[in-house]
Order: C-alpha cells, then sequence, then structure tokens
C-alpha cells in the first residue's frame, strides 16, 4: 500500500502533448478510476505512473519518494494489461510465480503466495495449465494473481475488464470491488466505461485531451459536474445539455429554451440578460405532467426495460430529450407530453462550458 | 474542434480508395474473363474425365500434373542413382553396367577405424566426412549464435536500423561462386587482407597453403554467406513477440538476461529449430562456395563430402559412377535423418 502524487507531469511523443501538467494526489488505500474518451492520455497516464513511460515534465512521487526517474522495474508497482500480457509458454504457476523468483523469494514462500491468491482467485484447478487452454475470464484471473502475489505499492489496471463480454465483465467487476474491499491495496483503474468508474472508484479522475476535467466521489460528478463535459460524459443515459438564454424579466431570471420560457426555480448570480448558457437535466429530473408543463414534447422512441422505461421526445429548436420513468408506460411513439424539470435539480453551465449551478451547490 | 480535419481526411482518403477499388474491379473483370475463358476450354475434357472416373477420384488427377513433374526431376534421379550405387564399371548407360551387388558400399566403408580416414581404402570420402563434420559443427554453431546475436541488435532501437537489416541480407542474394570469388581475392597470397597486414608491418600469411586458416575461412565465408538468411527468420521471430511481454516482465522487475533466456529464447525457439536444422542440412550439402575458395585444399583439408562425390564421378581420369552414387545414398541417408530429427524436434516443442 502507498501514496502517490503527480507534480504537474507532462508527457509530450515529439510534437504532440499527450498530458498537458497533471496534478494529482492518491491516497493511501484509495481505489482511483482515470475515464475518458478514446485518445484523452489516461493509458499514458497509467504507463507513465508504471515507469514504462518516461514523463516530459513534473515529478512522480510514491509514499513522498521521487520516482521520477526510477525505472518501472524498481517501482514496486504491478500492472494488469489490457492484452494480460501473460507469459504464453509458461504455466499459471510459473506466471504467477515468475516476479517472485526475481524478487528472490525462497520457493516455499512462492508456493504459499501463488496458492493463497489461486484460492482467492479460483484457479486452483488451473495452476498447472498455459494460459492458452484458459478462457478469457480465466486468463484475466490470472493477470490479476500475477500482480496480488507481488504484494505491490500500487495495483495499476489497463482497461482490464475490455477484452471480456459484457456477462463476464459485471461478474468481474464485482469481483474486483470485493477483492479492494479484501486486499485494502492502493488500485488505480483505466478505462473508457463509465459504468465501471462509477461502481468501482472511491475517486474518479475525469480526463481530457490530457487534461484532467474533475477528480472527486462517483456522486460528487454525477450530482455538481464541474463542466459540461464531465455532466454529459458521466452518467447513462446521459444528460441532457439544453442551449438557453437568459432573459431578464422584471428582475426575475428567466431562460428561453427554444421556443419555451422557463422561470429559474433559484437565483443565480451574474447572469446578464441575452447570455447564452447550457441547460442540463439528467433523465431523472424530468417529469411527465398533466398540466402546467414546461416544455411539450412529442415522443420519438419508447425504450421499456420493465423496471424503468426511456421515453426520447424533440420539440423543434431544442436537441432529442430523454426521459427516464419508473415502472412501465403507455406513452407510444408520437404522443405528446408535456413536461416539467424538476425543481432545484437542474444544472446550468456558461458559454465555455463551466457550471454556474449544480443542484448541491 | 480536432476532429474536423482527421474526418476530412478520411473523406479523401476514402475517395481515393474508391478509385482504386473502381480501378482494381476494372482489371478483376478482364482478368476473370480471360480465366473464364481458359477454364471454358479445359471444362469439357475435365467433365469427359470425371464422367469416366468418377467425382471422387479427381484430386488424383488434379495432383497429376505435378506429380509427373515431381517424379521425373526427383523420384526418377533418386531411383537411377541407387540402380547406378548397386553396378560397377565406368559404362554410363545402367543397361551396359555390370550388377555389382553391395560391393560399392562395401568398398566405401572398408575401414580399419572409422575415426581414422587414413586407414580406409576410400580414405578421400573418410577425409570429406570427417572435414565435412568438422565444418558443420564450427559453421553451426557460430552462425545460429551470431545470427542471434545480430537479429537481437537489429530489433532494438539503433540508429540506421532499416540500412543495417538490408546489409546483412544482401551476401544472400549473391552467388556461392561471386561470394567465395571475392573472398578468394581478399585471401590470396597476394590479396587484399595480406596488403593490409604487410601494410601494418605484419608478415604475409599463406591461408590457403595452412590448413587450419583454409578450414577456418572456409567457415568464415560460409557464414558470412548465409548468415543473412538466418538473422532474418530470428528477427521475424523476435519480432512475433508481443511488446507487451517485455513490459510486463519490466512491472515484474526481471533482470535482463533473465528476460532474454526465459522469456525470449522460449519464444523464438520454434525460429532457432528452422534456423538450427537449416543450416545443419545446407552444411552438410556444402561445396560450392568451399570448392571455389580452396578447391578443397591445401591437400584434402577442406575437402567436403560433396566434392568428393562430385570428383569421383566426374571430375577424376577415371569416372567411377558407381562408387559416387554409394556415396550419395549414404549422405542422402544422413540427410533424411536431419530432417525426421527436425520434425521430432518441432513437434516434441509444440506439446
Amino acid at each position: 500500500m502507498a501514496e502517490l502524487k503527480l507534480v504537474g507531469a507532462r508527457k509530450s511523443f515529439g510534437p504532440v502533448d499527450v498530458l498537458h501538467g497533471i496534478d494529482l494526489e492518491v491516497k493511501n488505500g484509495e481505489f482511483v478510476v482515470f475515464v475518458g474518451p478514446s485518445g484523452c492520455g489516461k493509458s499514458t497516464l497509467l504507463r507513465v505512473i508504471a515507469g514504462l513511460e518516461t514523463v516530459s515534465d513534473g515529478d512522480i512521487f510514491i509514499d513522498g519518494t521521487r520516482v521520477t526517474d526510477v525505472p518501472a522495474s524498481d517501482r514496486g508497482l504491478a500492472m494488469v494489461f489490457q492484452s494480460y500480457a501473460l507469459y504464453p509458454h509458461m504455466s499459471v504457476r510459473k506466471n504467477m510465480a515468475f516476479a517472485l523468483e526475481n524478487m528472490g523469494l525462497k520457493p516455499a514462500e512462492i508456493e504459499a503466495r501463488v496458492s493463497r491468491a489461486g484460492t482467492m482467485l479460483r484457479l486452483t484447478d488451473y495452476l498447472e495449465r498455459k494460459p492458452k487452454a484458459l478462457s478469457g475470464g480465466q486468463r484475466q484471473r490470472v493477470a490479476i494473481g500475477r500482480a496480488i502475489v507481488r504484494d505491490p505499492k500500487i495495483f495499476l489496471f489497463d482497461e482490464p475488464l475490455s477484452n471480456l463480454d459484457a456477462e463476464l465483465r459485471v461478474a468481474t467487476r464485482k469481483e474486483l470491488a470485493a477483492l479492494h474491499a479484501e486486499l485494502g491495496g492502493t488500485m488505480i483503474y483505466v478505462t473508457h466505461d463509465q459504468v465501471e468508474a462509477m461502481t468501482l472508484a472511491d475517486r474518479i479522475v475525469v480526463l481530457r485531451a490530457g487534461r484532467i476535467e474533475q477528480i472527486g466521489s462517483p456522486l460528487t460528478l454525477y450530482n455538481s459536474p464541474s463542466n459540461v463535459f464531465v455532466a454529459g460524459f458521466i452518467g447513462s443515459p446521459r444528460m441532457n445539455l439544453l442551449p438557453a438564454k437568459v432573459r431578464s424579466d422584471d428582475g426575475v431570471l428567466r431562460l428561453m429554451l427554444g421556443e419555451s420560457e422557463l422561470a429559474l426555480d433559484r437565483p443565480v448570480s451574474g447572469l446578464k440578460a441575452g447570455a447564452a448558457l447550457t441547460l442540463g437535466a439528467r433523465p431523472e429530473h424530468i417529469a411527465i405532467v398533466s398540466d402546467g408543463g414546461d416544455l411539450n414534447l412529442s415522443i420519438d422512441l419508447v425504450e421499456q426495460l420493465g423496471g424503468e422505461t426511456f421515453v426520447y421526445a424533440s420539440t423543434p429548436g431544442l436537441p432529442q430529450i430523454t426521459l427516464r420513468q419508473d415502472g412501465q408506460t403507455r406513452l407510444k411513439r408520437g404522443d405528446t407530453v408535456a413536461i416539467r424539470f424538476a425543481p432545484g435539480q437542474l444544472h446550468l453551465f456558461d458559454e465555455a462550458g463551466t457550471a454556474l449551478a449544480s443542484p448541491s451547490a | 474542434m480536432t476532429e474536423l480535419p482527421s474526418v476530412a481526411v478520411q473523406e479523401g482518403g476514402g475517395l481515393r480508395r474508391q478509385a482504386l477499388a473502381a480501378t482494381g474491379q476494372v482489371i478483376g473483370r478482364s482478368v476473370g474473363r480471360l480465366v473464364g475463358f481458359a477454364m471454358g476450354l479445359v471444362d469439357r475434357p475435365m467433365k469427359a474425365i470425371q464422367r469416366a472416373i468418377g467425382a471422387k477420384r479427381m484430386p488424383y488427377v488434379f495432383l497429376l500434373p505435378n506429380f509427373v513433374f515431381f517424379g521425373l526431376f526427383v523420384f526418377l534421379p533418386i531411383a537411377i542413382n541407387v540402380v547406378f550405387s548397386v553396378t560397377g564399371g565406368t559404362a554410363l548407360f545402367p543397361s551396359q553396367r555390370p550388377f555389382a551387388g553391395l560391393d560399392q558400399y562395401a568398398y566405401l566403408f572398408d575401414c580399419g577405424s572409422f575415426l581414422d580416414p587414413n586407414s580406409c581404402r576410400e580414405d578421400h570420402f573418410w577425409r570429406g566426412v570427417a572435414n565435412t563434420a568438422k565444418f558443420v559443427v564450427f559453421q553451426v554453431t557460430a552462425m545460429v549464435l551470431l545470427s542471434l546475436l545480430t537479429a537481437v541488435i537489429l530489433n532494438m532501437k539503433i540508429r540506421g536500423r532499416g540500412f543495417f537489416r538490408a546489409v546483412y541480407f544482401f551476401p544472400v542474394l549473391l552467388s556461392p561462386v561471386v561470394v567465395a570469388l571475392i573472398w578468394k581475392w581478399i585471401l590470396q597470397r597476394d590479396g587484399l587482407l595480406n596488403a593490409a597486414i604487410t601494410t601494418f608491418g605484419g608478415q604475409k600469411i599463406l591461408f590457403f597453403v595452412d590448413p587450419g586458416w583454409a578450414m577456418f575461412w572456409a567457415v568464415f565465408v560460409s557464414i558470412w554467406a548465409h548468415m543473412g538468411l538466418y538473422t532474418l527468420i530470428l528477427l521475424a521471430g523476435l519480432q512475433a513477440i508481443p511488446s507487451d511481454l517485455y513490459e510486463a516482465a519490466q512491472m515484474d522487475a526481471t533482470p535482463r538476461w533473465r528476460v532474454f533466456r526465459r522469456i525470449t529464447l522460449p519464444l523464438l525457439w520454434p525460429n532457432m529449430i528452422v534456423v538450427i536444422v537449416l543450416s545443419l542440412i545446407k552444411g552438410v550439402q556444402t561445396f560450392d562456395e568451399v570448392f571455389v575458395l580452396t578447391g578443397g585444399g591445401p591437400g584434402t583439408a577442406t575437402l567436403m563430402v560433396v566434392q568428393y562425390i562430385y570428383e569421383t564421378a566426374f571430375s577424376n581420369q577415371v569416372q567411377n559412377f558407381g562408387l559416387a552414387a554409394a556415396a550419395s545414398v549414404v549422405l542422402g541417408i544422413v540427410l533424411f535423418v536431419l530432417t525426421l530429427l527436425q520434425l521430432a524436434v518441432t513437434r516434441q516443442k509444440e506439446r
């Protein structure tokens, strides 16, 4: 277990800047997830921490010791690769024992650690098999086992679930969470899947184009995204982001939303008449009402999932709006419905995309 | 937004691809028509044959042309060679040659001790066997180690890598005779190397007069000429090893030598087997470059088995086809055993 600190970490490949000065602290025993769209630099950031890439500028500290120039092999970290990177010519047992042999441990100690990890990961029956004789999920567990036996300072995971099918991914996700609870190690996990990020993380780091957009607990990010990007990235289905304009009317702030007008439910300071804004509303914060709605929409599509229903509806001048309804509904394509935004649950972002107001702010 | 230009580029590429595809379709159609016409010509006779013998036997009809050529130029010569090896005399046509049974083999193997060529009646053959064995041991060992080393270096991120990869392969493209002539020009009494040695105040070395030097240069030139091919095979093997395995090994804090021994070598092993066996087989067959370089000399110091066979059959005053054929059969058996060995080892490794 260890703490990690990055100070102004930059990385460029030739003229291309991949990381623009990352500042980050990871606490002892914390599970931190890097999430972001492909090409955002999250994997590069992980490799920089691992030592597989060097930083172009900035510093990395593990437990307060500067490791910026320490090679990967001497940082005492373990990594689970996206491709698993198991040694194909070695049995599962050998794969897990390899690093321990490098550490110069006694055979008895190696055997004990391997069998403990084998039991924990349900691999006991497969220890003598070669990786190619294993299923994808088993290979994944071997890769994790190879990291566990070393008792590393920090576990690094590079999109470890992306090669598994959907069902196995959910199962393995739960196992990972249980594993973290059991081992309590510091873990850093890279994924492009925001559901994995939400379910696993103590804290999420949202990255875009080599910059940190926001760091926070899953619910902080969900409830108070600091900008439009995070608002749109976290949550599924994604938050409705609607263009709006401020209209000042007798000292009361009103928003022009498409062709309709919406009274602001609470005062927001610094809004000028005529300013362009983005209004954010989660699908569950929009209700269908019989009268007195904020907007009238025509339904494009209804997705019935049994326990919940997603309604996709639109009105001229606005992007399609997603609504989440509990239970089942009789609404169908072509119906017109009136909707009302839940009071106190709206997000406002200025023209640059920065949050002006969040429900909990 | 940064996405826009890349989309535009993709569209540009798409247009070019479409144009290429259109050209390809035109060419494809014309070739298709031509092939169709040709197929139409053979269609009728083939259908007639199929009616006569049934569809089940048709594969043999398709195999026939290849089999005829293979038989004519491989199996038939082998058979004729075996016939020659059990006959005697100097006549060229088998029908005029008296049957001699296994006399030729008995003559070849008439030795006081197989370890001492001088104790054999056909001492040149055994001299050739001993020389070839010595040559193969040194050449294959050095070849495998050197080409492995070269491949590992060429697989690193070094400056001018493409240039060096090409340079190491160039000798493979030369005819062995040309290679031998070049090196003869360098190594002969008044050659380039001796000129360099005397310039630096040394004494001329008569490389082709000293048996040890002659064998050394025979091995050296042969390695120089063929190493590129084996380096290429090993380089391909090295490049097929996924780089994330090396990263995993790095994360596992594996010392460099251990990475090489426990990861690179085992994963390269199939290619190593190919290289070892190929160079073994080619080593046993060595003739042309050594023959041109040293002529088998000094004396019989670099005389190889194949050269013995060639001289016995064609260049001696008495052309002894029978004895040469018997020696060829013996050599053939050795090569056959080596090939079986290769197959056995490869299968062993696969399991």
